[in-house]
């Protein structure tokens, strides 16, 4: 649906990032990146390798030095308002706004981002369902288990109907039956147009769900291809294989 | 796109909100303390001091500690709603929202202003029966509260985003506006203080405020009361253009 929409836009390009910190640290180093819309994006790598950072300079929460980012060939920067409504971020750490209830959470976040009412109750009722959510909806969030705390982090993100979603470590913590379930969700989103960039530590988790992968290191991309390709070039027989070869871990030489 | 959008609707019910559902907390302490105020001061104290600039004590005291009441409200309105927002950054949604930074910077200002203007307003209501205060112009007065509100308020959203830890917000209101407030002719008429007090009190941003909510409410001020209205309403301009540069530049928010 989207690919043909937009006549082969990417539905990301980034071009030339760098972000340093005010501690000196380069965070983001000349990273460029293009995900083609309808994607299932995998981003792996150690921690502090900046996939967070790269995420957060896309949606406007870090400010890269330089560089420029396209959202569906649009400017991030200048068109800012167009590109955060077709973006929806699952942060890595639950960070719901605690004086609401479940079902408030997900209008006040439609609302931000402009989704008219009645779609937005329309929208968080089959986000409810889906998220096994309804008995919860009246219920304030800080009162919810971990897990429960995920899946409305989840439904938020899709609450504004977004074409690309960023997904930053959304499984760690939860548990395998919830895992299983936003995997199989998550496949669904995607086999629907939804353009999925997901930042994750568990390989199994990239090489299950994604179709391409970019292994990020010391603030630059490393590596970067198809599941099968990127095995092949590195003579491995696991995406597991690949990421310690490609990080610089001899452990599996 | 508008600036009174749905996002920012959004946003500035989402402020209400935070401070009506726990109105108890937010609204009721306020209010007890001011009556406290004008027990102590005005009903037992006042009744030895019989007037000051032709106007009984507790009369004159009263559009004081209304604007004294407002002010924290408002500070603390949208100190702790922003200060909190980031601190577990659920502010993040706000900030990654189509929302324009000056539309977020007045959503929180906005909110902080309501809650103000609601305590204020509540001390002069329950405050009137004590002093039989009659408001000599009260759209002067609504605007001299608003303008007040909205600059503590503004004020807040600065501290919010630049507060680091949750005492950074109370040494601001304890060490700095509590004493300009009490030093700000809340309690007496400048016209009172020996003369080096007198022309410090001029540089007291809070002097101004109480006498132009005075000579809103009484009719009776220290200063000339047009001058006093403008420099009320460039002074919320200007706070709410420096929590404006604060939310679009602070690292805090978008590092």
């Amino acid at each position: 649906m989207i690919n043909g929409e937009r006549n082969g836009v990417p539905a990301l390009q980034v071009k030339n990032l760098t972000k340093t910190y005010a501690n000196g640290v380069v965070a983001l180093n000349d990273v460029s990146l293009e995900i083609p819309a309808g994607r299932f994006f995998g981003l792996l790598g150690p921690n502090g390798a900046g996939k967070t950072t790269l995420i957060n300079s896309i949606v406007g929460l870090a400010r890269p030095d330089s560089g420029e980012v396209k959202v569906f060939g649009r400017d991030a920067h200048r068109d800012y308002r167009y590109a955060r409504r077709m973006i929806g971020v699952s942060a890595q750490e639950v960070n719901l706004d605690k004086f609401l209830t479940v079902e408030e959470v997900l209008l006040y976040h439609a609302g931000y981002f402009g989704v008219p009412r009645d779609k937005a109750r329309e929208r968080a009722e089959e986000l409810l369902d889906r998220f096994a959510l309804q008995e919860k909806r009246r219920q304030r969030v800080n009162t919810l288990s971990g897990g429960m705390k995920r899946r409305v982090l989840f439904a938020q993100a899709l609450m504004h109907d977004p074409e690309i979603l960023f997904l930053d470590e959304p499984t760690a913590g939860v548990d395998i039956e919830l895992r299983y379930r936003l995997w199989g969700y998550i496949r669904e989103l995607n086999r629907g147009g939804l353009t999925i960039l997901l930042t994750t530590h568990y390989l199994e988790e990239a090489e299950e769900l994604c179709e391409e992968v970019a292994i990020i290191s010391g603030g630059e991309i490393a590596a970067r291809g198809a599941n099968g390709e990127l095995k092949e070039r590195y003579g491995a027989r696991t995406l597991e294989e690949v990421y310690l070869k490609v990080v610089g871990n001899d452990l599996v030489r | 796109m508008t600036l009174f959008d749905r996002p920012f609707r959004t946003l500035l019910s989402r402020e209400i909100l935070r401070f009506t559902r726990v109105w108890m907390q937010t609204i009721v302490p306020s209010l007890l303390t001011s009556l406290l105020y004008v027990i102590v001061f005005g009903l037992a104290l006042g009744s030895r001091i019989r007037e000051v600039n032709g106007v009984p004590y507790l009369e004159f005291i009263l559009p004081g500690i209304a604007m004294m009441t407002l002010i924290t409200g408002a500070y603390m309105n949208s100190s702790w709603s922003v200060f909190d927002a980031k601190r577990e950054r659920y502010i993040d949604e706000v900030l990654i929202s189509p929302m324009s930074d000056f539309q977020i910077t007045l959503a929180y200002t906005l909110g902080g202003t309501l809650r103000g203007i609601i305590v204020g307003a509540g001390v002069l209501v329950l405050g009137a029966p004590f002093a039989g205060v009659e408001v000599a112009h009260p759209l002067l007065l609504l605007f001299a509260g608003l303008c007040v509100s909205f600059t503590f308020a503004a004020l807040g959203v600065l501290v919010g985003v630049l507060a680091t830890r949750i005492e950074h917000i109370s040494f601001l209101m304890n060490v700095i506006l509590q004493p300009l407030t009490f030093l700000g002719g809340v309690f007496y008429s400048v016209e009172m203080l020996p003369e080096a007090l007198r022309v410090g009190t001029l540089f007291n941003p809070i002097f101004h405020m109480v006498d132009a909510t005075r000579y809103a409410t009484l009719q009776v001020s220290d200063l000339v009361p047009y001058p006093t209205f403008a420099a009320v309403f460039f002074l919320a301009l200007a706070a709410f253009g420096a929590a404006w540069w604060v939310v679009s530049r602070s690292k805090r928010l978008r590092y």
